[in-house]
């Protein structure tokens, strides 16, 4: 008896251990259409610079970095996808599932990038994500000001529209490296705040509890002036 | 976009386009071992132009040798050779068609060539590279504009410049064209249910040679997206160094259009003890096997890949994965190109098999002969065919005269 309960102690007691020293892990999935810049972005926040040659990404590619949040170590694994039509109906899909965060990506200079953007929402709503699953809008390539096609007027409106917050930046431009920074950074405090109030709540989380945690909706941050959001 | 229409003439120019050293591990050292090697390869390099010379050609011996060690070892026999393989009728290429930019996919392919800088040699001179992006895209769009039935894929590209590379723009095009309408043909679907169903196989193949580690694959939720570049690309994304690639190439078109999945499998299974060692997790896993190492041993991946062929063959699995088999085009049409070319190159395989690889290493024979089938039925097909071959082989027929 007595051994029985010393061993359950002890085993308890290491995975206490074990879940304190595990890092904390995120998944986000980067979307958009074609040539937007999505491998550029994550590659900009993973590997620090403005890759010289990219290619068409087939599939998914993925990539990591390990942030220190207020002395917290956390994992932000990014899932970089192919921009073409033809990948996300069939082939993304795996990708979409336990996902933390989604972040939208289109090219400033090309209209049709954002005009798509609805598609890309509705994609994303058919893999029913939670409602609560922080999303925010990118506009890239900002540092190609004479060839801009979208406003940041424009783009503003479509995002509070949907309750995100806007950041407009460039993979490119080595001035705006510290503004791709913090975008990430942005998604990382919202999404370590929104595990924390899980875990408070619901010591062993799973799917569908995670679901039901409710979030502080990250859209009210940049946005600001839109008061018909829904979340 | 340059429409000058040369013809296939002008293809001499880029012979000395790829750089071309000698073959892995020969290079460096003069011992009588290299001697024996450079003695092999000159007499196999002689045996691929006599193959290619007989009238009709002997595409079964041009198979075998573009399967075995080295495969077509060079890129001017290659460039005989591969059209050959695809039964390309060099003389009768279609012409460029005017209204390419016209076309649904026009931009989704400019927007990829553009990107593809990498793929071509690092010292070409910019013009020369911009020149061939242009003829990379009129390849593209030539397939497409004939096929309208054919879609784009991201990753087509990467197949194209390749043949690009080492053909020449108008035979590139032309081994496309047959390339697209078979071996492709899944992948250039509306959708790419059909590319998942290949896909599909990649499981089943690593479970029958190593079950503990399909076993933990499925575990850790991978999937097969890991490999989906490696496929739709025959490995051209996915690989640095061009002499990997072409040897590849020599293998796939010598092979049933299944071969780059039996690869992949192969791979992963040669890679089993790294991925064994990881944590049993999505995105570890994905990891770990998206990134290919650079010094994996493709002769000895190759000839394994065939083995597995041979043993675990596509319409065995289709049924224990429950695969709708038929539903492929790309695998139901292979017999219709296999009546077209006269040939059935799983036979070269299969004797390839049963007389042993002269090249393959011997620790190879052994490990592939432990999980040998016991199906009797399977290994009494194997032989029946592999006896039959004489014969195949004797019957190529006039469609495969017309060769330069």
């Amino acid at each position: 008896m007595e051994t029985e309960n010393t061993t359950s102690e002890v085993s308890e007691l290491e995975s206490t251990f074990s879940v304190e020293k595990q890092k904390r892990i995120f998944k986000i999935i980067v979307i958009g259409d074609s040539n937007v810049g999505k491998t550029c972005l994550t590659f900009r926040f993973c590997g620090g610079k403005f890759p010289d040659k990219t290619e068409a990404t087939i599939g998914v590619d993925f990539r990591e970095r390990t942030l220190e949040i207020d002395t917290e170590t956390i994992k932000l694994q990014l899932w970089d996808t192919a921009g073409q039509e033809r990948f996300r109906k069939s082939m993304v899909q795996h990708y979409y599932r336990n996902v933390h965060a989604v972040v939208f990506v289109y090219d400033m200079t090309k209209l049709a990038s954002f005009e798509n953007m609805p598609a890309w929402i509705d994609e994303c709503d058919r893999h029913s994500l939670s409602a609560d699953v922080p999303r925010i809008l990118v506009g890239n390539k900002c540092d190609e000001k004479d060839k801009i096609q979208v406003s940041t007027n424009l783009a503003q409106k479509f995002a509070d529209m949907h309750c995100m917050p806007l950041f407009e930046t460039s993979a490119k431009d080595d001035s705006e490296a510290d503004n791709v920074e913090a975008i990430f950074m942005t998604l990382a405090h919202k999404l370590k705040a929104h595990k924390q109030m899980m875990n408070k709540a619901l010591p062993r989380y799973n799917s569908t509890d995670m679901k039901r945690a409710k979030v502080i909706s990250i859209g009210r941050e940049k946005s600001g002036s839109s008061s018909d959001c829904a979340c | 976009m340059s429409l000058s229409s040369k013809k296939g003439k002008s293809r001499g120019k880029k012979k000395g386009l790829l750089k071309r050293k000698g073959s892995t591990g020969s290079s460096g050292s003069h011992g009588s071992g290299d001697i024996k090697i450079a003695s092999d390869k000159k007499h196999k390099a002689k045996a691929i132009q006599e193959a290619m010379r007989s009238d009709p050609p002997d595409i079964a011996n041009l198979r075998r040798l573009a399967i075995s060690d080295g495969g077509l070892l060079r890129d001017d026999l290659r460039r005989k050779a591969w059209p050959k393989l695809m039964n390309v009728n060099v003389f009768e290429i279609p012409p460029k068609p005017a209204n390419i930019r016209a076309h649904r996919d026009y931009r989704q392919v400019v927007l990829d060539v553009e990107r593809s800088m990498r793929r071509f040699p690092a010292n070409m001179k910019e013009e020369q590279r911009s020149r061939l992006q242009d003829q990379l895209v009129d390849i593209i769009l030539r397939v497409l504009v004939r096929h309208p039935e054919l879609h784009y894929y991201q990753g087509y590209h990467d197949i194209c410049v390749t043949f690009l590379l080492v053909v020449g723009e108008d035979l590139a095009f032309a081994i496309m064209d047959k390339l697209s309408e078979y071996h492709l043909r899944d992948f250039m679907d509306e959708s790419m249910d059909r590319t998942r169903h290949i896909l599909g196989y990649l499981m089943p193949i690593v479970g029958k040679a190593h079950p503990e580690l399909r076993d933990f694959l499925e575990r850790s939720d991978v999937g097969t997206i890991f490999a989906l570049s490696w496929l739709i690309t025959w490995y051209g994304h996915v690989l640095t160094d061009i002499r990997h690639i072409v040897r590849l190439y020599d293998f796939f078109l010598a092979c049933h259009p299944l071969m780059p999945i039996y690869l992949a499998a192969q791979i992963v299974l040669y890679r089993s003890e790294d991925i064994l060692r990881v944590e049993c997790e999505m995105t570890m896993v994905h990891h770990t096997l998206s990134r290919l190492p650079e010094d994996l041993p493709f002769e000895h991946l190759v000839s394994r890949a065939g083995d597995l062929f041979i043993q675990y063959p596509p319409s065995m699995l289709a049924k224990e994965a429950e695969l709708e088999f038929l539903s492929s085009t790309t695998i139901s049409c292979y017999e219709d190109f296999e009546m077209a070319t006269n040939q059935k190159p799983d036979t070269v395989l299969r004797r390839r098999r049963r007389f042993g690889n002269s090249t393959a290493q011997n620790g190879d024979v052994k490990t592939v002969q432990l999980r040998k089938p016991t199906n009797l039925a399977l290994k009494f097909a194997v032989w029946a065919i592999s006896a039959s071959l004489g014969a195949a082989a004797l019957a190529v027929v006039n469609v495969v005269n017309e060769w330069f």
